[in-house]
């Protein structure tokens, strides 16, 4: 029996995942909601970790049902993401493991998203899509890494949805891409945009340029609504990520789609992905908001993964860093 | 116990020094670990030092400017705050009351 505990916050989003052998026995988790129109900055949104990180910390063992001496091995997420907050949390971790005498691991946040996929759903071997706030990525699994079929070459779909959230001062609560999938909802024309795909990758700061300009000026004049342009933008960009999907697919001769990350749980991103995977006869998997979004317990699972085959992060070797490939980890866990 | 810390700052050489005793050397080591992987967010122009004698906390900083070392310093004592309500929180029972 392995119990694993593990901290994440990398971006708005702070949680305390308990993983036992494939099992969740707790994932509480806090999100840092800043006022319509404003995005989340590195400080605050640490200094908004450090209050209530040791509370999560308590709920996840309370609803586990679980003490500090059952756990196994302590897991943080090291990289990818904001610095700030990647450091508020590492130093929590690292003095629990300390005062617990646990091991200590630091986990790929990308990674913790992919192995708590394939946990929820059971793919085995699927082309996963990765699309947050923070990140866009193709990734397959291929002899002991997760290499990168294709990505952003700018900024991640989840960024250009919520920066255009902004412009319109759509809510943040409980997130904006949540508020933009709603107006979407309600969209009845189709606005033309900028279509970027690049080969294996994609573009969206040029998109976004595009419909910040115009965003104002057509909803001044009448011409569209905003939820026109939530329609549109979404239509457009998700069209794109289905496109480069289905390029990795055909690469990779795969028959399974798993998407994670915040914007996976986007229904109208799953339906028009399901379409895609229906004309393939590839199958679909997608897991709900309780592990798309930024969660403690897929770093706990990740760590769990590599904690059994054989892995720890030195207390000297844990720093955090705000860039770090999905590549660079090699998947011991795997075959 | 006195736990009283000590933050010393030099204006002209943009120095400062901060000791914090803890109940323990083993405490006070699990804080230098805790506090030090992480380099500083700025590439140039600050150099920190963290260090433990006996159950003290020392640690040092020099700077290029008074404003990076204010910066620095009270990131620093954000993080230690942490720890501590850390140690508080999870610690052995001896640790109440760190703060």
């Amino acid at each position: 029996m392995t119990i694993v505990i593990g901290f994440e916050g990398s971006a708005n989003k702070i949680g305390v995942g308990i993983v036992r052998d494939g099992t969740v026995l707790a994932n509480p988790r806090r999100t840092y909601i800043t006022p319509a129109g404003q995005g989340f900055l590195p400080s605050e949104t640490a200094r908004h970790h450090r209050s209530c990180v040791l509370t999560v910390l308590k709920e996840a063992l309370e609803e586990a049902g679980i003490q500090p001496e059952d756990v196994d091995c302590v897991a943080y997420t090291k990289g990818p993401g904001m610095g700030a907050p990647l450091v508020t949390v590492a130093i929590v971790a690292r003095t629990v493991a300390q005062l617990w005498g646990k091991p200590l691991l630091g986990v790929n946040h990308c990674i913790g998203h992919i192995e708590m996929g394939r946990l929820v759903t059971g793919a085995a071997n699927p082309t996963v899509l990765y699309v947050s706030g923070g990140n866009t990525q193709v990734i397959a699994y291929s002899k002991h890494r997760y290499r990168i079929f294709g990505e952003t070459i700018d900024i991640a779909v989840g960024n250009c949805l919520d920066r255009f959230a902004r412009v319109l001062k759509i809510s943040n609560d409980p997130s904006p891409g949540y508020n933009i999938e709603q107006l979407a909802k309600r969209g009845t024309r189709f606005v033309e945009l900028p279509y970027t795909v690049k080969g294996m990758d994609v573009s969206f700061s040029g998109i976004l340029s595009y419909i910040e300009d115009m965003a104002e000026r057509m909803v001044c004049t009448g011409e569209c609504s905003p939820e026109d342009l939530c329609f549109s933008l979404q239509e457009v960009v998700f069209s794109m990520l289905v496109e480069i999907t289905e390029r990795a697919m055909a690469h990779c001769g795969s028959q399974e789609v798993l998407i994670v990350g915040g914007v996976g749980c986007n229904v109208r991103l799953q339906e028009m992905m399901e379409i895609m995977c229906k004309e393939r006869g590839a199958k679909l998997f997608a897991t709900d908001e309780r592990f798309c979004i930024d969660n403690g317990a897929m770093i706990a699972q990740a760590g769990w993964e590599m904690f059994r085959s054989g892995q720890t992060t030195a207390l000297e070797d844990s720093w955090v860093t705000q860039r770090f490939r999905t590549d660079e980890v090699e998947v011991t866990w795997r075959d | 116990m006195s736990t009283r810390c000590c933050l010393y700052a030099d204006s002209l050489t943009n120095d400062s020094k901060l000791t914090v005793p803890f109940p323990s050397e083993k405490l006070a080591w699990i804080a230098q670990r805790s506090l030090s992987p992480d380099p500083e967010p700025r590439k140039g122009g600050i150099s920190k030092h963290v260090s433990v004698t006996d159950s003290i906390l020392n640690v040092s900083w020099m700077a290029d400017e008074a404003r990076i070392l204010r910066v620095s310093v009270s990131s620093f004592l954000d993080h230690l705050a942490l720890v501590l309500e850390t140690m508080e929180a999870f610690g052995p029972p001896s640790v109440s009351g760190l703060k």
